[in-house]
């Protein structure tokens, strides 16, 4: 029987991530070295948005599933998910609760609450856009390496409880520009989101390795 | 003198030393309940039953509304979660929910295949390809989807994910608001939790631990959270008034039992000149209590708390008995002469008491019979240590009160006095009148009206079960038959018309153990329209055709369907030890040879209509707060009927003691004459009678009856009518301010009490002084 607990909750982490989400962008201190002018560099006024292709990996599936689609920061501070291959699908994500509409179905609500790396995995970034540092450097240990031009930001959950689902967010860009978002859970696969350039670029791309390669190395 | 003090001192060692023994005794054995049915008459009718149930352990009376405000909600929704979490451990507590979605821990590991059993999805749906196919698209959205964390181990075993519509359909049926996955209040200011505990409503001890223990994990959560607002918690259900009642009742109690202490000791000491007198006083009652006490411990197997309030209340005349004698102590007269010369109207005033009481042994409800013990033996032993005991240990007097000289102006104002005959006849018939035709309700049979709950707490207590949907307290369906089966098809049954009764604003939700639990026929029903495992094997290859999923991903579920095919229907004892118990315990109660359904409403809109529609069907309503009101003027018209026994048994007690009509006049009509009256203000004051009314008013009446006796027994002597008159103003004095005290508590009970003694003290002591006394000879110098 398939059961196993529902991975760890972990509010705080997601609450923090939610609350990036709506705060202004504060300005940065100086601290660390490296992440410092990378993080000021993702900071976007909102509206944004920004193209992704997500691969979701499963023990179930044949091969990854490939959904399309863009993700928006609304000026309201939501952020908005909005898949449109190979089926058109809209997560909202406001107010402790993501609302997931598909076409001729009731809209799903769901607590964030419920899954917290939901909002830390899909949010981290919008954390990275509102600019908030302080809260981002609250959940996570941030490390920072590469270049200007190619960099790699690993977060690292601080919380026990958060990192018992989620071992670590790896995001990878290219000045200003956030490419790849790599989530690796505790348990499973790893899953890929290739965002804004990188997204462009992996259209017609069907191999797996050449999608990895996409995300990690933006210069090629 | 000296050779008396010795045999004195150890007299009253020994006496005290007895008492402490006897304290300590009942200290440890002594069991009080709590439990309200001990002292309500047995129930007849079935809501009686049901009431009398509920009071004890239905799971209405268990449930306490917790609300968390003055934080953010994402900090309230925190803690609720973590509240949660530490109530699951408390052994207090046997079920604490605040909305969270448990996904799976929702429904217990062993009943998971039954899931196809026990979801309304399938009542209709055929698990054919088409179905499947269509299931296993929308679950590779769900994997592309933001919640794939969340459902992606549930796929195997659950590809229709079965069993999130079944915890959905578990959710309470008027589940409130939520938000960051807590229930909050409709205006999103309060965290809102309900939690269930072990103990009975009316097991004040056992609600007591578990409001503790609820704070006590509510005071960690607190430290846990951080820096920040710290969020506040409110309490609601019976559970917490009951506590909030029992220690607000100790706390006025606490100082009203102070001022009583200083205020008598003062009283005696001022009014005797000696420092032994209070001490010696306190004594007969004293032991009266503790004999009352013991005596009701050996013979029954459990103390009322309401009998040792309403006993020791009673036994309060016991007070005067010293009083009488004190206040008749004179130089030259040895202590012995004076209580032998009281001896005849003061056993009089007892015996004609306890003849009274005894009619309460034939009540018919345990609590009367204890009460009539109690008081028997309480006013027995108190009247026999005042007469052998107290003049051993009391030195000759060195006043006679007879001599003061501010007792005798006193006096000589009262014998001015116009002695009344025809004014108290009219007093009477108006009196008379005010009872009757006074404007409001005579009785007040609302047991909660009792309850000191401040109106804001009562109101706040709707509003939190409102937002919770908590069950209505009041009314409530029935369904009987011969067993639980039979009792779930009927259940069924009626569903649709409770559906309907919804849809049409009757009630705003209802639960029954049917939602938890199909019959049996139902559950057989199901089970036919399973596939049987070939031909499901086959539908599901054939919707997983052109799909991405693995060809072997969904064996799990393969073999659930078939373990629920195949296996026997769940029954009400199959949920014994999960959550489940808990929801079905409540709603389907089974007895010998009968089991019955109860359906619980809330937001109930037209009482009559829904009774009219579900009657058709079987379901019967119940109205609680009718039977409990039924059973409280059952419990007082035994009361009543003892009451009109013990007058004539009184009067005929009176009329053997005294012998000639005129006397017996004379000291029955103050007494009867004070009960009306009293009955008269109460009603003019717009007050409705209870029971505490009723108790204090044969008090009120035992008092007057002394006193008329004492004013009797001083005959037309002058000195004796002096003495006499001193010691009613002190007995007067001494109860007046007791009960004027518990007059002014906030408390109701209390207040009915002391309002009704008060009042009771001050007519008797008047009337007793115009009526019972007789013009005295010339003034011997």
């Amino acid at each position: 029987m398939a059961h196993r607990p529902i991975p760890s909750r972990r509010p705080e982490a997601l609450l923090a991530l939610l609350l990036a989400l709506v705060a202004t962008a504060a300005p940065l201190a100086a601290a660390e070295l490296d992440p410092e002018p990378i993080l000021r560099g993702l900071a976007r006024p909102a509206p944004s948005r920004t193209p992704f292709v997500e691969l979701r990996g499963s023990a179930m599936l044949k091969q990854p599933l490939r959904v399309q689609g863009e993700y928006r920061r609304e000026a309201d501070g939501r952020l908005v998910r909005q898949g449109t291959s190979p089926y058109a699908e809209t997560t909202t994500l406001g107010s402790g609760e993501a609302v997931i509409e598909r076409a001729g179905r009731a809209p799903r609500r769901i607590a964030l609450a419920q899954v917290p790396e939901l909002a830390a995995v899909r949010a981290g970034f919008g954390a990275l856009l509102a600019g908030d540092r302080e809260l981002l450097l609250r959940t996570y240990d941030v490390h920072a390496s590469g270049q200007r031009e190619r960099w790699t930001l690993r977060l690292v959950p601080r919380d026990p409880r958060l990192a018992a689902g989620l071992r670590q967010i790896e995001l990878h860009g290219r000045g200003s520009e956030l490419r790849c978002v790599e989530s690796q859970p505790a348990r499973g696969e790893l899953q890929r989101t290739l965002m804004a350039g990188a997204a462009a670029q992996a259209a017609g791309v069907e191999d797996p390795a050449a999608l990895a390669a996409l995300c990690r190395d933006p210069a090629a | 003198m000296s050779g008396a003090r010795l045999p004195r001192l150890g007299l009253l060692l020994g006496w005290l030393l007895l008492l402490a023994l006897g304290g300590t005794w009942l200290g440890r054995g002594l069991n009080v309940e709590e439990d309200l049915r001990r002292f309500l008459p047995d129930p007849r009718t079935p809501a009686q039953v049901l009431l009398v149930d509920e009071l004890g352990e239905g799971p209405g009376s268990r449930l306490l509304l917790l609300a968390l405000d003055g934080a953010p909600p994402a900090r309230l929704a925190e803690a609720s979660l973590a509240l949660r979490a530490a109530l699951e451990t408390a052994p207090e507590i046997e079920l604490a929910s605040n909305g969270e979605d448990r996904g799976l821990d929702a429904v217990p590991e062993h009943l998971l295949p039954y899931r196809y059993l026990l979801s309304p999805a399938l009542r209709a749906q055929a698990l054919d390809r088409h179905y499947l196919a269509q299931a296993l698209e929308q679950r590779l959205q769900d994997l592309g989807s933001p919640v794939a964390d969340l459902v992606e181990p549930l796929l195997p075993s659950d590809p229709t994910l079965e069993t999130l519509a079944l915890a959905e359909a578990w959710q309470p049926p008027q589940a409130p608001n939520r938000q960051y996955g807590v229930w909050f209040d409709r205006a999103g200011r309060q965290a809102l939790l309900m939690v269930q505990t072990r103990a009975a409503g009316f097991d004040s001890a056992g609600q007591q631990a578990a409001v503790a223990a609820i704070q006590a994990a509510f005071a960690r959560v607190r430290e846990g959270l951080g820096e920040g607002p710290a969020p506040r918690l409110e309490l609601s259900g019976p559970g917490a008034f009951g506590v909030a009642i029992r220690d607000r009742t100790e706390r006025e109690m606490r100082w009203i039992g102070t001022a009583d202490t200083v205020g008598l000791l003062l009283l005696l000491a001022l009014a005797y000149r000696r420092w032994s007198m209070p001490l010696l006083g306190a004594l007969p009652l004293a032991s009266g209590g503790l004999a009352g006490l013991g005596a009701v411990a050996l013979l029954f197997p459990g103390v009322h708390g309401i009998t040792l309030a309403f006993g020791f209340t009673l036994i309060g005349v016991a007070q005067d008995y010293p009083i009488h004698f004190f206040s008749h102590l004179r130089p030259g007269q040895s202590p012995r002469a004076s209580v032998r010369a009281l001896w005849p109207t003061l056993v009089t005033g007892v015996a004609s008491t306890c003849i009274a009481y005894a009619t309460f042994l034939f009540s018919g409800v345990e609590g009367l019979r204890q009460l009539a013990v109690f008081t028997i033996v309480g006013l027995a032993v108190a009247a026999a240590s005042t007469r052998w005991l107290l003049p051993r240990l009391v030195t000759p007097a060195r006043r006679d009160p007879a001599r003061s000289a501010p007792l005798a102006r006193l006096w000589r104002w009262i014998e001015r006095l116009p002695r009344p005959r025809a004014a108290l006849g009219v007093l009477a018939l108006l009196a008379l009148a005010a009872v009757a035709l006074a404007p409001g309700g005579f009785w007040q049979n609302d047991l909660s009206r009792l309850t000191p709950v401040p109106p804001a707490e009562l109101e706040r207590d709707a509003r939190l079960r409102a937002e919770l949907g908590a069950p209505d307290v009041r009314y409530m369906l029935m369904l009987q038959d011969v067993d639980a089966e039979a009792v779930l098809q009927a259940s069924e049954r009626l569903l649709p018309v409770l559906e309907q009764a919804r849809a049409d604003g009757l009630v705003e939700g209802y639960d029954l153990a049917a939602r938890y639990l199909p019959s049996q026929a139902s559950q057989r029903q199901r089970q036919a329209r399973l596939p049987a495992p070939e031909v499901l094997r086959a539908e599901l290859d054939a919707a997983l055709a052109g799909q991405p999923f693995q060809d072997d991903a969904f064996g799990p579920f393969l073999a659930d369907v078939e373990a629920a095919r195949s296996g026997a229907p769940l029954q009400p004892s199959d949920l014994a030890g999960t959550p489940l118990q808990l929801a079905v315990g409540g709603l389907l109660l089974e007895g010998q040879g009968q089991a019955t359904a109860l359906v619980s409403l809330s937001g109930v809109g037209d009482v009559q209509a829904l009774a009219a529609r579900t009657g058709a069907h079987g379901a019967q309503l119940l109205d609680l707060k009718q039977a409990s009101e039924s059973l409280v003027a059952q419990w007082r018209l035994r009361l009543l009927a003892a009451l009109g026994a013990a007058a004539v048994l009184l009067a005929a007690a009176v009329w053997w003691a005294l012998r000639t009509p005129a006397r017996v006049l004379r000291v029955l009509a103050p007494m009867g004459l004070s009960t009306l009256l009293i009955l008269a203000v109460l009603r003019l004051c717009g007050v409705e009678l209870n029971l505490f009314h009723l108790v204090s008013l044969i008090l009120a009446a035992g008092l007057g009856l002394d006193y008329a006796l004492f004013f009797d027994h001083a005959g037309d002597d002058r000195d004796d009518q002096l003495r006499t008159l001193h010691a009613v103003i002190v007995c007067s004095l001494t109860t007046l301010l007791v009960f004027s005290l518990l007059a002014l508590s906030s408390i109701p009970v209390l207040r009915a009490i002391g309002s009704t003694v008060a009042l009771g003290v001050l007519f008797n002591f008047v009337l007793a002084l115009l009526v019972a006394r007789r013009p005295a000879r010339a003034e011997a110098a």
